[in-house]
């Protein structure tokens, strides 16, 4: 029972003080969560404290390996809104 | 890319009626300082991010120390890194505060002219403290003779006061967008507040609390605070003067009304979904209808939260972490070396000021005027004197001339936001984004122009002139709007040169 830090991960370092359970490590070329140590903050927080900050959708999966934030989740971005965007920006 | 949208009303039209000449907006319009009491003046007067004076003399730099964030606002990509972008929120090397300490020191060495260091980001500084104070500690004590400064968007404010004001650190910058919580659930998706992510109204209201509590906190302590907006329109716009009346209530001494960024090439939620930016006249019309109750900024670049050299120049390339490494700086050299600059600078500086203050004496005396107010555009690389050519200017600076004397409005960049392809976006020449920039200017004041962009100029209706060459800016313009007055030029309404741009 761990989540796991993925390559969308920027490196932004919010996650890594909030972990209750100092899980979390600076890592290249990403952060990285050692499953050793995470709870899922079982018993410290209803809620993933990594998630709850991580800016960037789909960084963090949980131990079922979907993303705790989908996307669109953070940003507001519909995810279709955002494929359009990304054509019309190639097609130039 | 928007195009400026064309008013039925001039812009300057409605001046006198909102009151923006009862501020520091008239005269030779010295600056924004002019209504400060001379305590807060002594502080910022060598601060180039504060007075619009001393951005023509002293530089800036930022060190990116700061990377987490703990909200998020809709015209902020934290993905970013380009080395190309020049906008808040993007840098291209993260430091240790041993790095920023170590840059910060060299930059101070080799650009004596920099006088002020500021966290910006790229995240929210205080939402890194350990990093954030770690570097102003070092700072504070290695190298003394800089100010240091640090911008928030405000939710981890009141908890940071107290440290803050044993750093010496005499000047913050809060972010504050609105103070209307409907408001600001259209501007801040989602804040992360007591182990939670908060949306909608609810964040937003806690975001705007923290921020009105964390700027009464420290004008009680006695700290210098400014206030940023973004003014996005049909979301804030009509909102931000009440933005304004509220934090000068509050004690803020400056208010930089800035306009939103938005590409959808930076894959911001504001850039992707099609908010646009304000128009230079949308700005300057917000910034004049709010000058009546609060000192107005108008000179911001909104850098790069690692920008380095004065505004509107980046010279972040020469003092990459690689390059610092090599060079041995010997600090308490570089402070004397630095002090002797600072000294003559400000003895230019005040000469000028006094100059000026004369010129406007003597404007007074003479005939008023009765002709209607213009734009000019001015390519200038520091020190209050029209020194650039026309083709060399990456900004224009714009003032405005008229009966009352010449007044700066703002900056417009000569070159698109992303730098690396001249034909990018609509595949016009650099040339032709340049003139359409300068749209709303009658004339541009350069110490050269070439031929091509000579005519070019002169058939979008922008009278070139390079006659005034290392001559002082407000001086130049107002020879030129006498001319321009002289020729007959300005009995007409300005639509005709607004609609050929």
């Amino acid at each position: 029972m761990a989540v796991k830090i993925i390559e969308s991960c920027v490196n932004c370092f919010a996650c890594e003080p909030v972990c209750p359970s100092n899980a979390i490590y600076e890592a290249k070329p990403h952060f990285l969560v050692d499953p050793k140590k995470c709870t899922e903050c079982e018993g410290d927080f209803p809620v993933f404290q990594c998630a709850s900050i991580c800016p960037i959708e789909g960084a963090i999966l949980d131990s079922f390996g979907l993303a705790i934030n989908p996307p669109g989740s953070l940003t507001g971005i519909p995810p279709e809104k955002m494929a359009e965007a990304m054509a019309e920006l190639q097609a130039h | 890319m928007q195009l400026p949208v064309l008013n039925d009303t001039p812009a300057h039209a409605e001046h006198g009626a909102k009151g923006g000449c009862a501020a520091s907006s008239c005269g030779t319009t010295e600056n924004q300082m002019d209504t400060l009491p001379d305590s807060i003046r002594e502080k910022v007067q060598n601060h180039p991010c504060y007075s619009e004076d001393a951005h023509h003399y002293f530089a800036r730099m930022h060190v990116a120390v700061a990377p987490a964030c703990n909200i998020q606002c809709h015209y902020c990509n934290r993905k970013y890194d380009c080395a190309n972008e020049s906008r808040p929120g993007v840098v291209s090397e993260l430091l240790t505060p041993d790095q920023a300490v170590k840059k910060t020191m060299a930059v101070a060495a080799n650009i004596p002219q920099m006088t002020v260091l500021g966290i910006a980001g790229p995240g929210d500084p205080l939402a890194n403290p350990e990093r954030t104070f770690e570097t102003f500690r070092r700072l504070s004590q290695e190298a003394p003779d800089i100010k240091l400064c640090v911008s928030t968007n405000g939710l981890a404010l009141p908890d940071a006061v107290e440290e803050l004001s044993k750093h010496n650190i005499d000047h913050v910058t809060i972010t504050i967008n609105c103070v209307d919580p409907e408001v600001g659930a259209k501007i801040y998706p989602w804040i992360f507040w007591k182990n939670k992510r908060i949306k909608g109204i609810k964040g937003a209201k806690i975001l705007i609390e923290q921020q009105q509590k964390g700027l009464e906190m420290l004008i009680a302590k006695g700290i210098l605070v400014k206030v940023n907006s973004v003014m996005i329109p049909g979301v804030n716009d009509k909102h931000l003067a009440e933005v304004s009346k509220a934090v000068k209530s509050k004690g803020a001494f400056l208010h930089n009304v800035m306009p939103l960024i938005s590409e959808a090439e930076h894959g911001t939620f504001y850039g992707v979904m099609g908010q646009r930016g304000p128009t230079p006249d949308e700005l300057q019309d917000l910034q004049d209808s709010c000058s009546g109750d609060m000192n107005m900024m108008r000179h911001c670049r909104q850098c790069r939260a690692d920008a380095v050299g004065m505004l509107g120049e980046d010279r972040g390339d020469e003092f990459t972490l690689d390059k610092i490494e090599d060079m041995e700086i010997d600090y308490q050299a570089a402070m004397e070396k630095r002090a002797v600059i600072h000294q003559a600078i400000q003895a230019e500086m005040d000469s000028k000021r006094l100059e000026k203050a004369e010129k406007a004496q003597q404007l007074k005396q003479e005939p008023k005027l009765t002709t209607r107010p213009v734009l000019m555009a001015v390519a200038t690389s520091g020190q209050g004197v029209i020194n650039l050519h026309f083709g060399h200017a990456k900004e224009f600076l714009i003032y405005e001339a008229s009966p009352d004397g010449v007044r700066f409005i703002s900056h417009r960049k000569a070159d698109q936001y992303c730098g690396g392809d001249t034909t990018c976006g609509d595949g016009e020449s650099t040339l032709q984004v340049t003139i359409r920039a300068l749209a709303g200017c009658e004339a541009v004041l350069c110490s050269k122009v070439g031929y091509e962009p000579w005519e070019m100029l002169e058939a979008a209706g922008i009278a070139p002139n390079g006659e005034h060459a290392m001559e002082p800016i407000e001086e130049a313009v107002m020879a030129v709007y006498k001319e321009m007055a002289a020729a007959g030029k300005l009995d007409a309404t300005p639509e005709a040169a607004r609609a050929t741009a």
